[in-house]
């Protein structure tokens, strides 16, 4: 784990306001010792100090008191009343220094006196004082200790309550001092005869493990916490399984260790238990692989009761453990039961709160496709409900989409039609879309859906509409030369059509259909004239359309297709646009007749599976049935930011970059499956993006060795000018850059002068970064007339300037020859000064990335040379050693890269890097706790990625 | 990579919630808890800011920086959890809900000013019914025994409710606002008693020719008991009510007998005599809990069918009519009966017409393009209509096309001491029963409206 700790005086300059706190600091040892972690960047908690005043009691103090300050008033208030010798006036004083605690005031200065009250026989009181100990132990640690001996006292106390009260406390104080005298109390209260002391003492061993995972380990509690799965008591149970799972998932090894020697212990508990310990237990079963089809039917027996507990999630992770075993079934007539027996208790859920209904809805999407029989005869239960929130009517539609099959399509359409023509923008365009994708998997819905469409265009509302046309591309595409009668009604309404997606379809259509619309020239031409200001979507359908229509009506439209090859070939800047462009160019020129052959020829059918989740990630999803990630329907990892030990972090990775391989493979794939299918059915992806024709972008890989091939110098002293004492005659073109791993100042010195020179020596003056000469700059004789090339390798934090750095970043040199002495700067990239291999992992990123925030991001779009994919931008980013950490894929088929840089004097800059398909623009989300960085970042960026 | 060498962990529920906090509608933070301390700080305000901009109803599940966050809207106040780690959220979403109900258990009132109010015993509820973010138990029952600070008690709210007064005898439930625990002024006896509420929650959709579409009940038996000395509870229902989803013996139901989907149960319930004698016995729990939740989806007697005409009389001029008539029996009445129906966007000016106007009322809502009809009671067997002429500001060339913007008809009702199921409640027993105790026992049932559509 590499902290980001700077040396002080770095911090001093790049935390110009924090210097004042520092010198503070070192003169006052406590403070000192609390300081410690402002390295970070994080001021340290001044006690005492309480924003805000409360105007009531400024009132009530009488005018004697008037110029003492309410604050200190209020808390000397406090102070006194706490050491009241009347327990109820010391129990109102630690609520009132509570109510304060909870609106966000410091009352930590009361820490002492707060303490003092512990020692009492009133639980009341008692309970009061340790969620105040719990919230300000960590503030004030010197204190905290103080009251460990009214702890350990408390765990010994007769009272059951007050004993596990005290191991509960003493686990959620995150100190490794309290730590170690908590663990004799926490093994004698895993033995207490009281079960809720027992339930306590087993969650509190993950909050240990958290703490000091090998003093967990070294001192047997693993064992222990094992042991309290044979619990007489099911809450007890309960969390020793959740204890255990939590440990396992840190430490990366199954500690739960499920066979059938404890699953029957489990099975017990569960049926005592109550609801939560019931999710815990059930959770741990659908990890556990039955050993065969009986062992899988004996727990399913045991389980389906739970179906019809009233608590959701109960009944979700039961469903989880019940598919898990019919994955060990093959008996047909028992896998038809099963599956019956789950549609109810899933149908049911819907009529629980909305929050529940969308995190059903979530699943049964997954259930669905896993199980296509599950619920297929329960469409109706997916019709919209007028007052169901948006969130819960578009998982619906999308369901009623999976489910929709030949015997209900009616139906199904019928209530599409409704939700089209309802008021909510954002419902009523997925309820048209929603037809056209029964159209597309449905032949025999075709028919009715194309009228149901065609009603829709009629409506005239415009977005309605636009929508429409996109999904009558998408059915034109599947079923082609049918229903033609549509596309009068479509004509008619093209003047309404502004969003590129509709535009781009509709000239699709155009161009498909040009021999059987009679004016399909005069409309294309409509559009020719207003190339340039199209998206580029909308004119690569353009020119598309063009060369169909030239190739079916040849004689009338020569100078249409002249004009847009000229448009995309001459005139745009776009490379996809004049790669497509070429290419028509040269087939019309070579052999007009293979030009039909592959323009006008038959397509590949296209297939609707964009609401279908990729096969690995729908088994993985399906084990994980009730989790956040079967919400979310992505991998854990891509949202879990969970810390975990270094090792088992380390594996994870290398097994996610296999992941990512995968990933970058299916994403290729669909790129050329996108190819294949024309501009058929879109899945959002190619929203403000062509497609790539040849997918060009993914050739002419740069190597990643630019950096290090010899760096470009350029003349930083001309001849012409004087040295120090007036000499000229002498001139430097130089160059700072990293080379494997070392900062080298690159030099050719040559000589203009009228002698030989010699005694070079070099300088350099106080910089940021503080780079000084690591050796003595060696340097031959220079002849009139000739040059030489010299390498200083450099080493940082040697001469510091203790000013935070500027950009440009400019290194001021002085060389030292028989002529004279001159001066000049070099400029250089922020890239000189990062590190090699400095690579975060995820787990170090994500506390940055969220520490910093939206607050102290810098967004800014960089302009690229060409278009780049991931790959090879990720390869153009590590030459520059900004390190590669994860990357994720978006709906919309772009993709972030997550990278992190690390320079000389460790400061983080982390970036998120999104490229997106054919754009010639990439966007950086740019996250650094040292803001001086962000600029010199930015310019590196465009400097280096604009070629 | 250690799937390959055979180690296999678990993709189980490895954590709960990180942070609990309660904020109210303005942003505030009444009540905040780190359970976990895996959670960056100043979440509330992230929290709020996204919910509050967010384009429409924001899911109740999403994630933001790694942070995900899942929340539900009660009383006024956001009851909201964070967490970094791949947690069950139909649990975390319960979990609140049951939060929620136990704050009300034991403050009395659930809104801001008892939550304000109670803040210290809210913090010992929260400690008690989560530990390091797992719930622990939210039972009202349990937590009574481990809860020592007393509720300070909140006067109740007017509610908004202006049902007529209906019997006597029958108070609603959700109108008692007293803390289960112990109370500062507990002097006064406490009453024994307890409260049962049959509710059932109707959806339907219809065509304008009346004939139904699509219907369900979601019926819900509630429950609030301040019983002394928590005595065992028989609860019998209909003797021949069938359970698709479960084998029941006894009497196979005949014409007219109660037949469910599928129906859940609270768990203290044991079910050993619901098959024999379809009666639950349980200890009921302090606080409110549901003994069982069912669901319909069989035919069953809409309580109100609706029969809507759109005629045009000229280009510029159309009549809508509806008429709604009560399937309800004459002894019974649909209380607050509001019928809603759009009118088309071209509306320029609209006369309504009723065809009694006592106790009724309608207007139009021009900014919304809705009209609204108000029927105080509506009493069973009876019928009620409305004309309404509306002036257009472009013609129309014919009926089908204007049809087109008129509508959907929706209904909101209640109906007291009515429910459409007909599943009832033979006998509420205390199991062993003495002389002495003889407890205040109130039975009502209700009819609710969820969503009840007429489709033109």
């Amino acid at each position: 784990m590499k902290h980001v700790v700077m040396p002080p005086s770095i911090a001093i300059t790049l935390h110009g306001l924090l210097s004042t706190v520092w010198r503070f600091s070192a003169s006052n040892p406590i403070f000192a010792a609390q300081t410690g972690p402002s390295a970070t960047g994080r001021l340290p908690s001044v006690p005492s100090v309480i924003t805000g005043g409360m105007v009531a009691l400024r009132q009530k103090q009488n005018d004697g008191k008037f110029f003492q300050t309410t604050k200190r008033g209020e808390i000397q208030e406090l102070k006194e009343e706490l050491h009241a010798n009347d327990k109820q006036k010391q129990k109102d004083a630690v609520k009132k220094v509570i109510a304060n605690m909870t609106v966000g005031k410091d009352v930590s200065a009361l820490f002492a006196d707060v303490v003092n009250c512990i020692q009492t026989d009133n639980v009341e009181l008692k309970k009061l004082v340790y969620l105040y100990v719990m919230n300000y132990a960590k503030a004030q640690p010197e204190l905290a200790i103080l009251a460990i001996n009214t702890f350990r006292k408390d765990a010994t106390d007769p009272n059951p309550l007050i004993r596990s009260l005290a191991v509960r406390t003493m686990g959620c104080i995150r100190l490794d001092q309290v730590t170690e005298y908590l663990l004799e109390p926490l093994r004698r209260c895993c033995q207490d005869h009281d079960p809720y002391v027992r339930k306590t003492s087993a969650i509190c061993i993950p909050k240990v493990y958290d703490i000091n995972p090998e003093l967990v380990d070294d001192q047997g509690f693993i064992e222990i916490l094992k042991d309290l799965l044979g619990d007489g008591n099911p809450m007890v149970v309960a969390n020793a399984v959740a204890g255990l799972a939590e440990i396992s998932q840190t430490c990366g090894r199954d500690l739960l260790e499920l066979d059938k020697g404890n699953i029957p212990k489990l099975l017990a508990a569960l049926n005592e238990c109550n609801e939560w310990g019931q999710v815990f237990i059930l959770d741990a079963l659908a990890t556990y692989e039955p050993s065969g089809a009986n062992d899988a039917e004996s727990i399913t027996e045991r389980v389906t009761a739970r179906l019809s507990h009233a608590n959701p999630a109960v009944v979700l992770t039961a469903i989880k453990v019940i598919l898990k075993c019919m994955e060990h079934t093959e008996n047909p007539e028992v896998l038809r039961m099963l599956a019956k027996k789950l549609n109810p208790p899933l149908v049911t859920l819907l009529s629980s709160e909305p929050e529940v209904q969308y995190v059903a809805l979530r699943n049964i999407r997954l259930i669905v496709q896993k199980r296509p029989g599950i619920l297929a005869s329960d469409v109706k239960m997916f019709f919209c409900k007028y007052n169901d929130p948006i969130y819960v009517k578009l998982e619906k539609v999308d369901i009623m989409c999976m489910l929709v099959s030949d015997r209900n399509f009616d139906q199904v359409l019928l209530e599409l039609k409704e939700y089209a023509s309802g008021v909510d923008v954002e419902f009523v365009r997925k309820s048209v879309r929603s037809i056209g994708r029964v159209a597309v998997k449905l032949e025999r819905a075709c028919e009715r859906a194309m009228n149901v469409l065609l009603e829709l265009i009629e409506t005239k509302v415009n977005y309605v509409v636009q929508e429409s046309c996109v999904v009558v591309k998408d059915i034109f595409r599947k079923y082609p030369s049918r229903y033609e009668q549509v596309l009068s009604a479509l004509c008619e309404s093209m003047e309404a059509l502004d969003e590129p997606e509709a535009k781009a379809s509709m000239i699709w259509i155009l161009g498909e259909y040009a021999g059987r619309i009679d004016n399909a020239d005069e409309l294309l031409e409509s559009f020719l004239d207003t190339f340039h200001d199209e998206p580029l979507m909308v004119q690569m359908q353009l020119l598309t359309a063009i060369v169909k229509l030239f190739l079916q009506k040849p004689s009338s439209t020569q100078d249409m297709v002249s004009k847009v090859l000229q448009c995309a070939t001459e005139e745009s800047t776009n490379h996809d646009l004049r790669d497509r462009g070429y290419i028509y160019w040269r087939l019309l020129a070579t052999n007009p007749e293979a030009t039909k052959r592959v323009v006008l020829g038959d397509k590949p059918s296209i297939r609707d599976d964009s609401q279908y989740i990729d096969k690995n990630l729908l088994e993985r999803l399906s084990s994980e049935l009730s989790l956040m990630s079967s919400v979310y329907h992505k991998y854990a990892d891509e949202f879990v930011t969970r810390l975990t030990l270094t090792g088992a972090g380390e594996d994870k990775a290398a097994a996610e970059d296999d992941l990512d391989e995968e990933d970058r493979q299916a994403s290729r794939r669909a790129a050329q499956e996108e190819l294949e299918r024309g501009p058929g059915v879109r899945n959002g992806a190619d929203v403000g993006g062509g497609l790539d024709l040849l997918d060009l972008g993914g050739v002419g890989d740069d190597s990643p060795s630019r950096a290090s091939a010899s760096a470009q110098k350029v003349q930083v002293l001309p001849a012409t000018q004087a040295g120090q004492h007036g000499q000229q005659g002498f001139a430097v073109s130089a160059a700072f850059v990293r080379q494997r791993g070392t900062a080298n100042l690159l030099m050719t010195f040559s000589n203009q002068s009228s002698g030989p020179l010699s005694g070079f020596a070099i300088q350099v003056n106080k910089n940021s970064f503080g780079f000084a000469p690591k050796e003595a700059l060696v340097c031959p004789d220079i002849l009139p007339g000739s040059s030489a090339d010299v390498c200083v390798p450099m080493a940082a934090g040697q001469l510091p300037s203790n000013t935070p750095p500027a950009s440009p970043l400019l290194l001021q040199v002085a060389i030292k020859t028989s002529l004279d002495i001159f001066y000049f700067h070099v400029q250089f990239d922020l890239s000189t000064v990062l590190l090699e291999d400095a690579a975060l992992s995820r787990d170090e990123f994500t506390p940055i990335w969220q520490r910093v925030g939206e607050g102290g991001q810098k967004v800014t779009m960089i302009n690229l040379d060409r278009p780049l994919d991931a790959e090879t931008l990720k390869g153009r980013l590590q030459a520059e050693n900004i390190c590669y950490v994860a990357q994720r894929q978006l709906d919309d088929g772009s993709v972030l890269l997550y990278t992190s840089a690390q320079t000389v004097n460790n400061c983080s800059v982390l970036s998120e890097v999104t490229v997106s398909g054919a754009s010639r623009q990439v966007k950086v989300a740019i996250r650094t706790e040292a803001a001086v960085l962000i600029p010199l970042y930015e310019a590196m960026l465009s400097k280096k990625l604009a070629g | 990579n250690h799937l390959q060498q055979g180690i296999w962990i678990p993709h189980c529920i490895c954590a709960m919630i990180s942070q609990f906090y309660i904020l109210s509608l303005r942003g505030d933070t009444i009540i905040t808890r780190d359970f976990r301390g895996d959670v960056v700080k100043g979440t509330a305000e992230i929290f709020f800011r996204k919910v509050k901009f967010w384009h429409g109803d924001a899911p109740p599940i999403f994630n933001l920086d790694g942070v995900t966050y899942v929340f539900i809207k009660k009383n006024g106040l956001y009851f909201v959890a964070t967490t970094c780690h791949n947690i069950p959220p139909a649990a975390v979403v319960e979990l609140l809900t049951k939060m929620a109900k136990v704050f009300k258990d034991f403050c009395g009132v659930l809104n801001e000013e008892s939550i304000r109010k109670n803040f210290v015993l809210v913090y010992e509820l929260l400690d008690e019914m989560v530990d390091y973010g797992y719930p622990q138990t939210t039972n009202t029952e349990h937590l009574k025994s481990c809860i020592h600070n007393e509720a300070v008690v909140i006067e109740a709210p007017k509610t908004g409710l202006n049902l007529p007064q209906w019997n006597p005898r029958t108070v609603p439930s959700n109108a008692v606002h007293r803390p289960v625990g112990p109370t500062q002024n507990d002097s006064k006896s406490k009453k024994n008693e307890i409260f049962v509420d049959i509710l059932e929650r109707i959806s339907v959709l219809m065509s304008s020719n009346g004939f139904v579409i699509n219907s369900s009940i979601d019926g819900s038996i509630q429950m609030k008991s301040y019983l002394m000395g928590n005595p065992e509870l028989k609860l019998a229902l209909n003797e021949d009510i069938m359970v698709k989803n479960m084998d029941l013996g006894g009497s196979h139901g005949g014409y007219g007998s109660v037949i469910l989907d599928d129906c859940n149960f609270h768990e203290c319930v044991d079910l050993q005599d619901f098959s024999d004698l379809r009666t639950l016995s349980f200890y009921p729990p302090d606080g409110e809990f549901a003994v069982m939740n069912y669901r319909i989806t069989g035919d069953f007697r809409v309580p109100f069918r609706i029969f809507p005409f759109a005629e045009q009389q000229a280009p510029y001029k159309i009549e809508i009519t509806i008429k709604v008539r009560a399937d309800i029996p004459e002894q019974n009445y649909g209380g607050n009966v509001q019928i809603y129906c759009m009118l088309p966007k071209t509306s320029a000016s609209v006369s309504t017409e009723l065809a009694v106007s006592a106790g009724q009322s309608a207007e139009y809502l021009a900014s919304e393009h809705r009209l609204v009809w108000n029927i105080k009671k509506f009493q069973g067997g009876t019928e009620a209509a409305i004309k309404c002429r509306v002036t257009l500001s472009a013609p129309i060339s014919n009926i089908q096309n204007i049809k087109k913007e008129v509508g959907p008809v929706s209904l909101t009702y209640e109906i007291p001491m009515y429910n459409v199921s007909n599943l009832q409640v033979r006998y509420l027993r205390i199991a062993e029963r003495h002389k002495s105790y003889n407890p205040c026992r109130w039975v009502r049932y209700v009819t609710q409206s969820s969503s009840y559509v007429c489709r033109f």
